[in-house]
C-alpha cells in the first residue's frame, strides 16, 4: 500500500513539474512574441520545476534501472563474488544518499533565510527538492536490498 | 588525497557501480577523508543541475521519443528506401541513411542502435546479409546521431564549457554528415564485392510520398536549428518547441499518441534525464574537488611538458578518448574528462568548438570500439551473434571513422566553417 503511494506520489510530481515546466518555457516563448512583457520569473521557475522533475524521476530511475554501469570487468568474475556484489553495490550506494539527505536537511536549512532573487521564493523549498531526490533513491535502493536478502534466504 | 577519490571511483566503476554512484562514493570518500563539511555533496548536486542550459536534455529526449512513438523510425526507413534501395546493399544504405535522418531527432547512439536495429538487422538478414555485417551497419551507423544535431553531448559540452549550444550543434552538422556519407561509401563497396541484394528503383512518386511521410518529422530538426541559429528560440526553448511540435504531430497528423501514451513517455524520459542530471550532480562536485586540488593545471603541464606540438597533444588526447569512450559511457566521460583536456587543448591553442567536436567524435567512436564498444553489445545481441563476430565485420567502419576522425583533427574548417558562416 505505502510502496503504490510512493510510486505514485513520484509520478504524480514528475509529471506535474514535467508539465510545469513546459507552461513556463512556452509562456517565455508566446511573451517575446506578443506584446506582452515577458515575466521576470519564468526561467527561475522553468530551473525549479526542472530540478523537481529530475529530483522525482531519480527514484523512479533507480526502481526500473536507469544508471548505466560498466559491464567490462564483471563478467569476469567468479560467481560468488558476483553474489556478493549484487548485495555490496546497493548497500554502498545507499550509504551515499543516506548522507545526501542527511546534509540536504542541512541545506534546507541554510535557505530558509535565503529568497530567490527573482520570484521570492524561499530557497528552503528549492533545496528541499535535493531532500526528495535522496530519499527516493533510498527508498527504491533499500526496497532492492530487502528482496535480495529475502531471495538468499529462500 | 586526490589518490582516494581516484581510487575509489576507479575500484567502484570496475566492480559495476552505476557511474553516477561511483563518482558520488569517490567524492563521499574524498570529503570524508579530508574533513570537508558534508552539505557540500548536496549543494554541489543542486547547483551542478541548476543551470539553464541542461533544461534542453529532457526537452530533446523527450521530443525524440514522442517522434519515434509516432511510428517516426518505420516511415524514416521507408522513405530511405526509396532513395537508397535500388543501389546494390540497398537496405545497409538505408540503415546509414535513416540514421542520419534520425539523428535529427533522436541525439544518442544507443537509442539509436537499439531503435534502427530491432527493425534493420531482421530485414537484413531476411534479404541474405551477412549477420555480422548488419549489426556492424546498424552499430556504425547509428553513432552518427549525438553528432548531428540536436546532441545531447554537445549540450553537455556546452554546460561544462559555457560555449554555445548552437555554435556546437553547428560545428557538428558537416563531421556528422562527413561520417555519414563515409560510411555510406564503405557499406556500398562491401555491398558491390559481395554482390548483395538491391530493390527496384521507386518510382518518382512513392518518393514523393515517403517524403510527405516523414515530412513533419524532419521538419522539426529544420525548426530546432534555425530557431537557435536565427536568434529565435534559447536551446532550451527550442527543445519545449521540439516537445511541444511532437505532441501535435504524434495526436494530429500521425495520430498515435493518446493521453496515456503521452505520460508514459513523458515518465521514460524524465527517468532517463534524471539518470544523467545525478551523474552531472556528482561529476559537478567531482569537477570542484579536481580543481580545488589543481588537478587540471597538473595534467595540462605534464602533458605540455613533454610536448608542446599541437598535433602530438591533439594525437595524445584522442588515443586518451577513444580508449575512455570504448568502455565508458559519452556523457559520463564527457562530464569527467572535458573540462581537464579543454584547459590542455586551450593551452597548445587548439579553438573550445573544435575542441568540443573532437571530444565528442572520439568518444562515440568509442561506442564501436571493440572489445567492449556498448553499441556493439546492443546490435549483438538484437542480431544474437558474438561481439566478436560483429566487430570483424565492423573494422572497415571502424577504419572509416578513425579517418573522418583524422580529417576533423587536423582541419579545424570542418567544425568551425558553419559555426563561422552563421553565428559570427
Amino acid at each position: 500500500m505505502l510502496h503504490k503511494a510512493i510510486g505514485r506520489i513520484l509520478k504524480i510530481g514528475t509529471l506535474v513539474s514535467t508539465w510545469g515546466l513546459i507552461a513556463t518555457v512556452l509562456l517565455q516563448i508566446i511573451c517575446r512574441f506578443t506584446p506582452i512583457d515577458t515575466p521576470s520569473w519564468t526561467e527561475e521557475a522553468s530551473r525549479l520545476f526542472f530540478i523537481y522533475a529530475m529530483s522525482f524521476a531519480a527514484g523512479l530511475a533507480m526502481k526500473n534501472e536507469f544508471y548505466v554501469h560498466l559491464s567490462m570487468f564483471y563478467d569476469r568474475f567468479p560467481s560468488r563474488f558476483k553474489e556478493l556484489l549484487s548485495l555490496v553495490i546497493p548497500i554502498l550506494s545507499l550509504v551515499l544518499f543516506v548522507f545526501m539527505g542527511i546534509y540536504s536537511v542541512q541545506l534546507i536549512m541554510l535557505g530558509l533565510a535565503e529568497k530567490s532573487p527573482s520570484m521570492g521564493l524561499n530557497m528552503g523549498f528549492a533545496f528541499l527538492s535535493m531532500f526528495i531526490m535522496a530519499t527516493s533513491v533510498v527508498y527504491y535502493l533499500a526496497k532492492k536490498i530487502a528482496r535480495d536478502f529475502k531471495n538468499r534466504k529462500s | 588525497m586526490i589518490w582516494i577519490l581516484v581510487l575509489v571511483f576507479v575500484v567502484c566503476l570496475v566492480l559495476r557501480f552505476p557511474i553516477a554512484f561511483a563518482l558520488g562514493l569517490a567524492c563521499l570518500s574524498y570529503v570524508l577523508a579530508k574533513g570537508i563539511p558534508l552539505i557540500i555533496v548536496p549543494m554541489k548536486m543542486y547547483s551542478g543541475i541548476d543551470v539553464f542550459v541542461l533544461l534542453s536534455v529532457p526537452g530533446f529526449i523527450m521530443a525524440g521519443n514522442l517522434m519515434n512513438h509516432g511510428g517516426l523510425t518505420e516511415r524514416i526507413i521507408r522513405f530511405c528506401n526509396h532513395l537508397l534501395g535500388h543501389i546494390r546493399g540497398g537496405l545497409a544504405l538505408v540503415n546509414i541513411g535513416a540514421s542520419m535522418l534520425f539523428a535529427g531527432i533522436s541525439g544518442t547512439a544507443i537509442s539509436d542502435t537499439a531503435s534502427m536495429g530491432s527493425i534493420m538487422i531482421p530485414a537484413m538478414k531476411k534479404e541474405g546479409y551477412d549477420m555480422g555485417f548488419s549489426c556492424a551497419v546498424t552499430a556504425a551507423s547509428s553513432t552518427v546521431g549525438p553528432i548531428i544535431p540536436p546532441s545531447v553531448p554537445m549540450i553537455i559540452a556546452a554546460t561544462l564549457s559555457g560555449l554555445s549550444v548552437g555554435k556546437l550543434f553547428l560545428a557538428g552538422a558537416l563531421p556528422g554528415l562527413l561520417l555519414g556519407v563515409g560510411l555510406l561509401v564503405a557499406a556500398y563497396t562491401i555491398s558491390k564485392r559481395r554482390n548483395y541484394p538491391k530493390h527496384p528503383r521507386s518510382s518518382l512518386g512513392q518518393i514523393l510520398r515517403g517524403f510527405v511521410d516523414t515530412f513533419w518529422s524532419l521538419l522539426m530538426t529544420f525548426i530546432i536549428l534555425y530557431g537557435i541559429i536565427g536568434g529565435i528560440f534559447t536551446p532550451t526553448e527550442a527543445s519545449i518547441i521540439a516537445v511541444v511540435y511532437a505532441l501535435i504531430i504524434g495526436k494530429l497528423v500521425y495520430r498515435r499518441l493518446s493521453f496515456k501514451s503521452i505520460q508514459v513517455i513523458f515518465l521514460d524520459s524524465m527517468k532517463t534525464s534524471a539518470s544523467l542530471m545525478v551523474l552531472v550532480g556528482f561529476a559537478n562536485l567531482f569537477g570542484y574537488i579536481l580543481i580545488t586540488e589543481q588537478i587540471p593545471q597538473a595534467i595540462s603541464n605534464e602533458i605540455l611538458g613533454f610536448t608542446t606540438n599541437k598535433y602530438v597533444v591533439l594525437l595524445l588526447i584522442n588515443m586518451l578518448l577513444i580508449i575512455v569512450g570504448t568502455f565508458m559511457e559519452t556523457i559520463a566521460a564527457l562530464l569527467i574528462l572535458f573540462p581537464i583536456l579543454l584547459k590542455v587543448a586551450l593551452a597548445v591553442d587548439v579553438d573550445p568548438i573544435h575542441f568540443a567536436v573532437i571530444a565528442v567524435l572520439n568518444l562515440i567512436i568509442g561506442l564501436t570500439t571493440p572489445p567492449v564498444g556498448v553499441c556493439l553489445f546492443v546490435a549483438s545481441s538484437i542480431g544474437k551473434i558474438s561481439i566478436g563476430e560483429v566487430s570483424k565485420a565492423g573494422f572497415p567502419f571502424l577504419m572509416v571513422s578513425l579517418l573522418v576522425l583524422v580529417l576533423v583533427t587536423l582541419f579545424p574548417w570542418f567544425s568551425l566553417a558553419l559555426p563561422n558562416l552563421f553565428m559570427e
